[in-house]
């Protein structure tokens, strides 16, 4: 049972901070990322400018400091992900963007707050790869976002499908950063960091804002606090509050403590952290789905791909009669095998269009095994499956 | 039973107690530096208006950097290897307000952690750099270093070193540093003078500690740190000596980074009307 | 001049839309490529599938991109930078890099575009929207110039007094 983590609803402060205004904008996704967490509380961006992802830094650094926040570009995207450490371990809500081969780069620090549970949001902006690859777009960092970090450690990674998304994912990624203490990857494609669309911002004092919990919210004294103790998502001391947390990368005990190592206190710590994540995947995970009573095939996607899954559905049932469910996995992982198979009963064929040869199709295929017939994966490299391909793809798949 | 002063920093009771004995080998400089850096940070705390918990450790990987993992009763992060001075810097843009101090051996500092070496005294940010220079890799096996001087047998040059060293107070200030000296672990006094002065410095500050490493140089310690101070000079004298120069290489105060940047948020704020 | 665009219907009309520009294999040779999709409902597939308007400002532009117009879809040219018009198009003419170098510089050439394309359009969408959208997307310094330049470009082609069709943009 995780406790109730801190809400605030509140947007105080001396500085007089320029929040965009609620209503209808017309914004490139990039800026609607970074305005969604100037609204989540953002105070530091590190960053290291790599195409396609240098917009949301260029933006940052204009807007950041006039909310009072403090941007930096740093020498390389290693220093940036770890100034994110730095910074969170400080108190501040801190992020950074960078694209396929930063994101590589950034493994190490992010396998670092994994094991420290800092939370931290990056912003993978994806290209295709591998090497410099390309400066298109891609879905290629799929299996990267949960494995490309050394160890076990899960992590939370969110796929944006609209500009819309890229505002309110921000806000949800920051929220569920320090909801479970832990970094949190908003993977985008170059796709949908540049298109430029409609956003409706809500009034700001109707965004629910979570901030970490804290040793003092729960009377715990400096004198028994335990860094990785007391629940399964610990509080977190932020530096400066007399606290004198102790943050450490190797195997640890509850109270930080690395020198009375065993084979208990290791698998301890991994499966409480594991445990913390994937154990309450449904908590955290999102799926959005539409015309699934009653359809004989069903498709998944993502990201932006699941703009033309919608319209290529809806065109398959309404032109062609055939009777094809729409699922979107907002959250990719913790991967939510369970709610996926609660929506599922059963059908013929499960298609997967994926801007890669074929990631999140395995996690899929082993979900729903025995509730499909087979699944089919539909691979785009460079660019955005157009929705002629997907019908195409779909009427093949279903009339043989 | 007579108790060592600094103990009162160290985490030895209460639920996170039990960390000591600390890790570090008999006789390894490293523990001198953890013992004149609290006595530095002890003065400064006893001054009007410096609370305790202003201080935050950092460090990265390493014999050194294990001073700050979890035996300090601070704040502190034990981080990555190379990458103390980014945390640092990161800890600084959420709270400038905060007293960093870094440890870092040489191979930490100047190997893996040399890019970021460079640019944090570049952007004169306000930490303290502590470095132990025992001029090899301690943790794991006693390997070449960037700071081993050329002909030097280790187990990864079974032949001689074919490399020269850095003079890592010349790198610090060439960088930019604000604030640089060297000294070692024979000199305390001199040390925490160094070290206090660092702190109180509006700017990067690096402090190198040549250190000794008895269990793979295969010494003593006595005849090391004896060695110590019979390779170094005072920096006044070293003109006409092959010696290791020691003092304070470089004091020149310039504006900090957050100093800096507080300007801008400062001027944005002003625009919005 | 895409943005604008979109801006001018969703900002100052409230309609939907979605502007992607692209600079993948298509922008060797100098082409690149910029997309608006409106429509009054969702938006789902964010590029165009096939369009119902082509800008075309360069002569290798019509020929690679020719192929995505509808069948009833028309093109807006520069006749002096596109020479080679297959016959079977509905084409407009508006001569955007002289207007704009009469107006005093080269890069108001797409605000001539944008004033030629108001009044392809004016059934779907105010002048003012558009004028408004040039305004906030210009450099403040800029906006008597390029605003001067629309209406040299809204001029031709009202004048060239062809019969503009009404249509609507699918999607």
């Amino acid at each position: 049972m995780v406790e109730a983590a801190v809400k605030e609803k509140k947007y105080p402060g001396n500085f007089r901070r320029p929040y965009i205004k609620a209503g209808r904008h017309y914004l490139e996704g990039s800026e609607a990322c970074v305005e969604g967490a100037l609204v989540a509380g953002l105070k530091v961006y590190a960053g290291y400018p790599i195409t396609p992802a240098s917009e949301i830094m260029e933006h940052a650094s204009r807007r950041l400091p006039q909310f009072g926040g403090r941007f930096i570009q740093m020498e390389d995207e290693i220093s940036a992900a770890c100034a994110l450490i730095g910074a969170s371990w400080a108190g501040a809500k801190a992020m950074t963007a960078t694209s396929s081969p930063g994101f590589s780069l950034m493994q190490e620090a992010i396998s670092f707050s994994i094991m420290t549970e800092t939370p931290l949001l990056i912003v993978d902006v994806q290209r295709p790869g591998p090497g410099q690859g390309y400066i298109t777009t891609s879905q290629e960092d799929v299996m990267q976002a949960r494995y490309g970090h050394h160890g076990e450690g899960p992590i939370i990674a969110l796929a944006p499908s609209s500009v819309q998304d890229m505002f309110e994912l921000t806000i949800e990624a920051f929220n569920l950063s320090e909801k479970w203490r832990t970094p949190v990857l908003l993977m985008v494609e170059e796709t949908v960091a540049h298109l430029r669309e409609q956003l409706i911002v809500p009034e700001l004092d109707t965004i629910e804002l979570i901030k970490r919990k804290k040793p003092q919210d729960l009377n715990i004294s400096p004198e028994t606090y335990l860094p990785y103790g007391h629940d399964i998502v610990p509080p977190m001391a932020n530096f400066g509050e007399g606290y004198n947390i102790n943050h450490v990368g190797l195997v640890h005990s509850e109270d930080g403590n690395v020198s009375n190592y065993s084979l208990k206190v290791h698998r301890e710590n991994i499966d409480r952290l594991h445990q913390k994540i994937e154990g309450n995947v449904n908590e955290i995970a999102r799926i959005e789905s539409q015309f699934l009573d009653d359809c004989d095939h069903v498709l998944i996607c993502y990201g932006s791909v699941a703009r033309t899954g919608l319209e290529a559905v809806k065109e398959v049932r309404e032109v062609h009669g055939i009777k094809i469910g729409f699922i979107r996995l907002v959250t990719l992982w913790p991967f939510p095998e369970e709610k996926l198979r609660s929506l599922i009963s059963k059908v013929k064929n499960v298609f997967v269009p994926e801007m890669n040869l074929g990631m999140i199709k395995h996690p899929i295929t082993e979900a729903l095994r025995d509730k499909c017939d087979r699944v089919i994966s539909i691979p785009e490299i460079g660019a955005l499956h157009s929705p002629e391909k997907l019908i195409d793809q779909i009427i093949k798949g279903s009339t043989c | 039973m007579l108790k060592h002063p600094m103990l009162k920093y160290i985490r030895e009771e209460g639920p996170a107690g039990k960390r000591l004995p600390f890790i570090l080998c008999p006789g390894c400089g490293a523990g001198q530096v953890l013992n004149y850096t609290l006595h530095a940070v002890d003065e400064i705390i006893n001054q009007p208006g410096v609370k305790k918990e202003d201080f935050v450790f950092i460090s990265g990987i390493g014999c050194s950097s294990r001073l700050t993992s979890h035996y300090l009763n601070f704040d502190s992060g034990w981080t990555l290897h190379g990458r103390a001075l980014p945390v640092a810097t990161g800890v600084l843009l959420a709270n400038p307000k905060l007293k960093v101090i870094v440890f870092t051996g040489d191979g930490d500092a100047a190997a893996i952690g040399g890019n970021h070496f460079i640019h944090a005294f570049r952007r004169n940010i306000n930490i303290t750099v502590i470095c132990v220079n025992n001029g090899l890799y301690g943790m794991t096996g006693g390997q070449v270093a960037p700071t081993t001087q050329p002909f030097t047998i280790t187990p990864t040059t079974p032949y001689g070193n074919v490399e020269e060293a850095f003079d890592l107070c010349k790198l610090a200030t060439v960088a930019g540093a604000s604030y640089v000296s060297r000294w070692t672990t024979a000199h305390p006094f001199q040390t925490i003078k160094a070290i206090k002065k660092g702190i109180a410095n509006k700017g990067a500050s690096f402090i190198e500690i040549l250190s000794q490493c008895p269990v793979h140089e295969h010494k003593t310690p006595v005849e090391m740190i004896n060695a110590l101070k019979g390779m170094t000079v005072s920096i006044d004298k070293s003109m006409n000596s092959n010696k290791i120069p020691v003092g304070e290489f470089h004091f020149a105060p310039r504006p900090e980074w957050t100093e800096r940047y507080e300007a801008i948020i400062e001027k944005c704020n002003e625009r919005i009307s | 001049m895409g943005r604008v665009l979109g801006a001018a219907f969703t900002i100052h009309e409230g309609i939907n839309s979605v502007n992607t520009h692209s600079y993948g294999p298509e922008s060797r040779g100098g082409s690149c490529r910029s997309e608006v999709v409106v429509s009054k409902g969702e938006i789902y597939y964010p590029n165009v599938r096939k369009a119902d308007i082509l800008v075309a400002l360069s002569q290798p532009a019509l020929d690679t991109y020719k192929r995505d117009l509808k069948e009833e879809g028309i093109v807006l040219i520069d006749p002096n930078s596109v020479k080679d018009v297959p016959k079977s198009l509905v084409c407009y003419g508006v001569p955007a890099m002289e207007i704009a170098h009469s107006v005093g510089n080269v890069k108001y050439l797409n605000s001539v575009v944008l004033g030629a394309l108001a009044a392809l359009l004016k059934s779907m969408i105010k002048k003012e929207s558009l004028k408004s959208a040039v305004s906030e997307n210009v450099p403040p310094k800029t906006i008597e110039k390029n605003l001067e330049a629309f209406e040299k470009g809204w001029t031709h082609i009202m004048n060239a007094n062809m019969a503009v069709a009404e249509y609507e943009k699918e999607n």
